[in-house]
């Protein structure tokens, strides 16, 4: 999976642009399978791909078009897919994307995972085997984005709290 | 033959109808398509803050697509403060969403009976109820609307209370701190009854012709993290030329009295780093992440940048540095330029030192210089247009007139538009690009940085002087203004980061022709980008003209004209701004 350094992420949204690049040969957050919170009021970036979660819940799939690879990523069968958007609305951390009637998973780029080595700060990196729960986010409402937002808003409680504890940029 | 010609959504706020067209022909992108709307489109004479005042907001082709710190949205209309030609940049993360949304240019016209916001989800576009958001400041109304719309990632370029209450220095600001912030566009906003603008885009930005498109941003990317800034400005952002600024004797300390400042080391980029910047923040796409997320007693918010920080320290005499970047985050909430706000109070500082005016005038708030009173309530009154507010918020020009010829000399304006934080006396390229620019006093049209490195090399590459790399040198100046001006016009139609593109030089017209010809998979030349910016500033000049502008306003106000710098290191200098308009005409080609 691939992981965000909620403290070290700006926001530029360099991954996106590189997954979608990668993937389509062209740039919009729609084309890209990680996408960055950005909870402005608070300060707060983060990055968000698929955590390859203990829970799996993306895997509602009626049409079994959805696996599992040997690294913990989602594969899709697009030939069983049926666009229900069942994948979407399930994943608790509103890391499913969809684009020209197909869901976008986290490929881990053949391998090459890009968004790790080109973002500019080192907020992310790539953590075989690891699968963390998602469990206290079963409850997670709204769409894609907010899911998303909460997600983040969550992890960055502790950069919050050293904030206000006089924690600055260089301490 | 067109460069590039882009969509253009066509939006009536008296009839409530929106209609789709193309941008001009004629053009490259935000900045060429806003200004030549505005010279055929605008009758003259009209009130800027009437319903025939027109609005233009644009980005350019570059935008969304692979190459960095192409972020850049530009507000244009006549201006509120100037009475000419009113335009205004913002970075972050709208204009990409903009592009996304298959939308290049939207142009706003008439004014609603009440208050709305535009909504855009690609193809559908509503305008909407704004009624319950009247009154919020920049950060609340964002945040209402991504509550509401139950969508965080939507895109909002909002006006605050400043910009519905018709300030005229009033800004459009989208992630709530990322301000169009001179010449009142947000007042044109409020004029119209628009109280923000909502994206949602998802339509990819593709190269045509991939190979070269690649090639040019892979230059440019390596350009960048290669450049000697590069460090210091992700780390200080503009904050880092304070000190420069000082080493030059430049900075404007108590509004021009002084280039010194005894507590520069209490108030400086390093200090603001050290003691209340928590975080470093990015634009869409960019690497540099200049910008800073402050965590203050008095709030939270992203900024300053040295605008605002000389601004509420030095140019006020004000050593605490905390209440500084207190109001710096209430004056992109509140929706007002921070460096027309910071003129203001400064003035009235200096106004009360002369004894022009006393505390009485002032609806008796305490104008000592470095004043706490004044600086944490003057920026509300403005906002509010209560009490003395009102008249401050006409801007520095209007509020003089009443306050007497005394008052009138000590202004710091031109054309109506205050002046950046820096001593223009002692920055001979940037002391005309003040006095001869399309937008009034303003440096940011296009920065002419090389005169402040002393890279005489670069210098006679770049404008055919190598007199032109020296800042107290007038020789050459006239060309490397119009250099700058074109480069300011190619950064602000591309539409990429001027910190970037200008202020490291990082930019060039055979770099945009590479991209642009990359990006649309045809031959496209350095020289057809420079005529095209050439054409531009024609365009702007002939709408300036028209709208009655003299070439006597092509100067600096008198202050700087017949007073040497009184210390530091450029002490003693004056400007001969006469020979220096005279030389830029003549690479114009102006007799007037």
């Amino acid at each position: 999976m691939v992981h965000c350094d909620v403290n070290i992420c700006v926001g530029c949204k360099t991954c996106e642009v590189t997954c979608s690049s990668f993937h389509f040969g062209a740039v919009s957050p729609a084309l890209s399978r990680i996408r960055v919170a950005k909870l402005e009021e608070i300060g707060i970036d983060m990055a968000v791909a698929c955590l390859s979660c203990l829970e799996k819940s993306c895997l509602v799939c009626p049409t079994d078009a959805l696996s599992v690879g040997e690294k913990g990523e989602i594969i899709l069968d697009a030939e069983l897919c049926n666009a229900c958007e069942l994948c979407i609305d399930a994943c608790r951390v509103g890391a499913v994307g969809f684009y020209d009637g197909l869901p976008l998973f986290c490929d881990l780029c053949e391998g090459a995972i890009l968004c790790v080595s080109t973002c500019p700060r080192g907020a992310l990196s790539y953590r075989e085997g690891e699968e963390i729960s998602l469990e206290a986010f079963q409850q997670s409402e709204g769409g894609a984005s907010q899911r998303r937002a909460l997600y983040a808003d969550v992890q960055a409680e502790p950069v919050r709290e050293g904030w206000q504890n006089g924690v600055r940029v260089d301490s | 033959m067109s460069i590039y010609q882009g969509n253009c959504l066509r939006v009536d706020l008296t009839g409530h109808e929106v209609g789709r067209g193309k941008t001009p022909d004629n053009g490259i992108g935000a900045r060429t398509w806003n200004s030549v709307t505005l010279l055929r489109e605008l009758e003259p004479g009209i009130d800027p803050l009437g319903p025939d005042n027109i609005l233009c907001i644009g980005v350019g082709p570059l935008v969304g697509s692979k190459m960095i710190a192409t972020c850049r949205f530009i507000a244009s209309a006549k201006s509120p403060l100037t009475g000419y030609l009113g335009d205004s940049g913002a970075r972050g993360f709208f204009a990409a969403e903009m592009r996304w949304s298959g939308h290049d240019q939207i142009v706003f016209t008439g004014a609603s009976d009440r208050w709305v916001y535009l909504f855009i989800d690609n193809d559908r576009v509503e305008i909407r109820d704004a009624s319950h958001l009247v009154g919020m400041d920049i950060t609340q109304t964002t945040v209402a609307l991504h509550d509401e719309l139950r969508d965080p990632d939507l895109q909002v370029a909002a006006i605050g209370p400043a910009g519905e209450n018709l300030v005229r220095y009033s800004i459009i600001s989208c992630n709530l701190a990322r301000a169009a912030g001179r010449t009142g566009m947000g007042a044109v906003m409020g004029s119209k009854k628009l109280k923000a603008i909502v994206i949602h885009g998802d339509r990819p930005v593709k190269p045509a012709d991939p190979e070269r498109f690649e090639k040019a941003c892979a230059q440019f990317h390596s350009d960048l993290v290669g450049h000697k800034d590069f460090e210091p400005r992700r780390r200080y952002g503009t904050t880092m030329i304070m000190d420069r600024l000082a080493e030059m004797g430049v900075l404007p300390a108590f509004h021009y009295r002084s280039t010194q400042f005894e507590n520069l080391d209490k108030v400086n980029g390093i200090a603001l780093r050290r003691d209340h910047i928590v975080k470093e923040k990015s634009c869409y796409n960019c690497n540099v992440h200049c910008s800073r997320y402050n965590y203050t007693h008095y709030g939270e918010g992203e900024g300053p940048e040295y605008e605002a920080l000389a601004a509420y320290t030095v140019k006020c005499g004000n050593s605490d540095l905390e209440l500084a970047v207190g109001v710096s985050n209430a004056v992109n909430r509140l929706g007002i330029d921070c460096i027309t706000t910071g003129e203001v109070i400064a003035w009235l500082m200096e106004c009360r030192h002369e004894g022009v005016i006393s505390d009485a005038d002032i609806d008796g708030i305490d104008l000592s210089w470095g004043s706490r009173d004044a600086l944490l309530r003057l920026p509300e009154l403005i906002a509010r247009r209560e009490g003395i507010g009102d008249l401050l918020a006409q801007g520095t020009k209007r509020a003089a007139e009443t306050f007497g010829p005394e008052a009138q000399k000590l202004t710091a304006e031109v054309k109506g538009l205050e002046l950046f934080s820096a001593d223009p006396r002692g920055i001979k390229g940037y002391a005309l690009m003040n006095a001869i620019n399309s937008r009034g006093g303003d440096h940011y049209r296009g920065e002419p940085m090389i005169e402040l490195t002393g890279d005489e090399d670069r210098a006679m590459r770049r404008v055919g002087y190598r007199e032109a790399a020296h800042r107290l040198e007038e020789t050459g100046k006239g060309a490397l203004v119009n250099y700058a001006e074109h480069l300011g016009i190619l950064s602000d139609s591309m539409t990429i980061c001027k910190n970037i593109s200008n202020c490291m030089d990082l930019v060039d017209f055979d770099l945009a022709a590479e991209a642009y010809s990359g990006l649309l998979g045809r031959e496209i030349t350095h020289r057809e980008m420079w005529d095209a910016c050439s054409h531009v500033s024609q365009v702007e000049r002939d709408f300036n003209l028209r709208e009655g502008l003299h070439t006597e306003e092509d100067t600096l106000p008198a202050r700087f004209l017949d007073q040497p710098i009184p210390d530091g290191p450029s002490q003693g200098t004056t400007i001969d701004i006469d020979r220096l308009v005279s030389d830029y005409y003549k690479e114009k080609g102006w007799d007037r």
